[in-house]
């Protein structure tokens, strides 16, 4: 082991302007990240604790938005309903995801439907969405056209309070694009050599797929999955856009959190309780993010550990 | 030879680094800004308006004749989508545009917190102050909040009956004459409702869910009122309300159960009661955006709908050869008056935020706004009515809406309805949205709905009140 040897004046100022120079190259970043991230989440977090309608300064209310979301309605009405669409949307979007990465990995042409597969997750959520309102049109839709031909009659899916949250949820699987790519690109990467054991071993292809596909993968399954709720928690633009007339669809089903905070800041002046649903929102997605880390330990499998 | 060129390369780092400095705080410092400076020294003024298209086009006509009448102030029109929500964030970061086009529920709330200036206080010039007295009897209040002018009013409408004449001349009903009571709009609309054995809706006489814009004005048809101003209470659950929203949900729930309006062989009620809630949201998930050819009315898939002046330049775009005509919208038999008919008023208004650097150009481009000519023009190319009280010959003559005197008619009534002047009014259209769908859908009975929505829009009354008394309002 070599010995320790002290720092000269000379090798300590190189140092110093080496960090000094790092920084002034990663400031813009930080600097960025501090002005448009950093002090505006701390700002949030105050007013969170203030009455502040936007067009006036903001007053101290100490916990009042936050006692009062515990018995607003609408919070749990929001709330509720994005918990389901995640609940729902999150599993039937990685199952067909993973299908589809499973049938493409071995199959000519990969490339081209790999592409095909992810070109819709380039259109803006916006236009997929008028996109679709127009697909699940009751009367004039491809949708309950195509269901026509084999004798179904459609039914009005947008205004249908049963059908409004699997239409959004369909229009979510619509965006697994991303998804795939990934789950394609971890199926390269599973050894060949683990397949030819399965075979020594006579395992047939689903038993493959159960015990060294899906366990090989499953680092990406546990990435795609946090990532895509997250996201799912935040959903707004695809109901927004969807049920411009009623707001959140029949019955509201549609309505979710982000959506309720969107109404707050911006519609009813309450940026205060706005960004006190917005923290709470934060609290929720960590808490499942933190649930899902604990559950993957025993599910998810590293190579190498 | 080494240390040379790594002192070189040194350099050439430092060089690059603070080149990229130099050149940022350059940019910072002097590079291109929204300014608001002309060359020829005119005060620049920034409009934004809400119109696109035909109408944004009239108003940049106005804009442009503004410019070209004077030389001391250069008006900038800039069409803003969401005008109400991105004002609040341009005053609220400090950088307003200097006037507005909003709508008048606005006013309440941008005035209450002082984020607009009282008009009645701006005009330096007496040519340049709002008249009260110069508009229409029902524009005069939209104007105005606790005692003061906040805005000025360049177009407005009010809300009434437009009927399909071709489907009420296969009923044999004259509208113009006919449709008097709500009575009459129930027995007309059995009458055109057009339901296949097979329960498939093929046309309705009249929906109340058809635009869904106004979902909250259906009780001044029986009566009822919103807000009480004084008292800040709720008035929704009145009985005339309820009256009103049992008649709504009896629109929907006839598809299924029948309208029981008595027929001479009571052949369309067991139509009616042959067809469902699901077919008739069936029906409806076919109605286009209102500003297409696949409208509801325009498509000829509802006889009539409840809209403001506005529809007739669509029917003009899209289905000029429609032949319709234009009624005030039915009331119950003891509201009948036909000399002052009830209806939804509303009003586009210009707006000063606070903040603005030139308060007084802008109510010298205002009053440009309000000149009859000004109003005229603007009305005509947008197919209202004229939120003046004196209106010109030529106006009328030349309107290529054919409800015009309907619309006026409405709009000068003392009976005409206007959305209650509270800060909370969009939390308070939110509560009546919620219950208006939830009546629709049936999930409840609308009585039941009705007083539970009551409570809170009582709520919400009572906590914008809250909000006020900590700001030392009264």
């Amino acid at each position: 082991m070599e010995p320790m040897l002290p720092e000269s004046g000379l090798e300590g100022r190189n140092r110093l302007r080496q960090d000094l120079a790092g920084w002034l190259w990663v400031s813009p970043w930080v600097v960025g990240f501090a002005v448009f991230m950093l002090v505006p989440i701390a700002m949030s977090l105050y007013y969170s604790f203030t009455d502040f309608p936007l067009l006036e300064g903001a007053l101290w209310v100490g916990t009042d938005n936050y006692r009062r979301l515990l018995g607003d309605a609408d919070f749990w009405l929001t709330l509720r309903n994005t918990v389901i669409f995640v609940g729902v949307s999150i599993p039937v979007c990685t199952v067909i995801s993973i299908t589809i990465a499973a049938l493409l990995n071995r199959s000519r042409g990969r490339d081209f439907f790999q592409a095909a597969i992810f070109l819709p997750s380039l259109v803006p959520l916006a236009a997929g969405a008028i996109i679709f309102s127009w697909l699940f049109n009751g009367e004039y839709g491809l949708v309950n056209r195509v269901l026509a031909t084999v004798g179904i009659d459609g039914p009005p899916w947008l205004l249908d309070r049963n059908l409004a949250l699997p239409a959004v949820i369909v229009i979510g699987v619509w965006g697994i694009g991303q998804a795939v790519v990934l789950y394609v690109a971890a199926m390269q990467d599973v050894p060949e050599q683990l397949y030819e054991a399965a075979d020594l071993d006579g395992m047939g292809p689903f038993r493959k797929f159960w015990n060294v596909t899906l366990p090989m993968i499953s680092p990406v399954i546990l990435f795609n999955v946090i990532t895509m709720s997250i996201g799912a928690f935040q959903a707004f633009v695809v109901p927004f856009m969807l049920f411009d007339r009623v707001k959140g669809g029949p019955d509201r089903v549609a309505y979710f959190s982000t959506h309720y905070l969107f109404d707050n800041a911006f519609a009813f002046d309450r940026m205060g309780y706005a960004s006190a649903l917005a923290w709470v929102q934060l609290l929720i997605v960590l808490a499942f993010t933190g649930v899902v880390f604990l559950v993957s330990r025993k599910l998810v499998f590293y190579r190498g550990s | 030879m080494v240390n040379d060129l790594a002192s070189i390369a040194g350099m050439t780092r430092r060089a690059a680094v603070g080149g990229l400095a130099a050149a940022a705080l350059g940019f910072v410092a002097f590079g291109p800004r929204g300014g608001k400076e002309r060359s020829d020294g005119r005060i620049v003024l920034d409009y934004w308006e809400k119109w696109t298209g035909l109408e944004g086009r009239a108003i940049i006509r106005i804009v442009d004749e503004f410019n070209a009448s004077q030389d001391r102030i250069w008006v900038r029109y800039f069409s803003t989508s969401g005008i109400d929500q991105k004002t609040k964030v341009a005053i609220a970061g400090g950088d307003p545009p200097d006037i507005v086009g909003l709508w008048n529920p606005n006013i309440a709330g941008f005035a209450a917190s002082g984020a607009i200036l009282p008009l009645s206080d701006l005009a330096e010039r007496p040519e340049h102050a709002i008249r009260l007295e110069r508009y229409a009897g029902a524009m005069r209040p939209m104007m105005e909040y606790k005692g003061k002018v906040w805005a000025a009013v360049h177009t407005g409408g009010s809300v009434a009956l437009y009927c399909n004449k071709a489907h009420f001349r296969e009923v044999g009903i004259d509208p113009e004459t006919s449709l008097r009571t709500i009575a009459d709009l129930d027995r007309a609309n059995h009458l055109l409702t057009q339901v296949e054995p097979d329960g498939t809706v093929n046309r309705v006489g009249f929906l109340q869910s058809e635009p869904g814009w106004d979902n909250y004005h259906w009780g001044t048809f029986f009566g009822g009122e919103l807000v009480d101003g004084e008292s800040n209470r709720s008035l929704l659950g009145s009985a005339e309300n309820i009256a009103a929203y049992e008649w709504v949900q009896r629109g929907a729930r006839r598809f299924g159960e029948g309208d029981g309006i008595p027929d001479a062989d009571e052949s369309r009620n067991a139509l009616l009661r042959g067809s469902s809630f699901g077919q008739l949201q069936k029906f409806r998930s076919g109605f286009g955006n209102y500003d297409s050819p696949l409208n509801a009315f325009l498509s000829g898939k509802v006889s009539t709908v409840a809209q403001g002046p506005w529809l007739a330049n669509v029917i003009q775009a899209y289905r000029p050869d429609l032949d319709y005509c234009v009624v005030p919208f039915p009331v119950v038999d003891s509201l009948v008056d036909p000399e002052h008919p009830r209806g939804l008023v509303n009003a586009d208004v210009l707006v000063v935020p606070r903040g603005v650097r030139h308060p007084e150009a802008c109510m010298e481009f205002i009053a440009f706004t309000q000149t009859q000519r000004a109003v005229e023009y603007l009305s005509t190319v947008h197919c209202k009515n004229s939120t003046l009280a004196d209106v010109s010959p030529e106006f009328v003559a030349g309107h290529a809406n054919r409800g015009l005197a309907t619309f006026a008619k409405v709009a000068g009534s003392s009976n005409a309805f206007r959305c209650p002047h509270t800060p909370a009014w969009m939390q308070f259209k939110d509560v009546c949205d919620t219950m208006f769908g939830d009546v629709w859908t049936g999930k409840d009975a609308a009585a039941t709905l009705v007083k539970a929505a009551d409570a809170k829009a009582q709520d919400v009354l009572d906590q914008s009140a809250a909000a006020g008394r900590r700001r030392g309002r009264a």
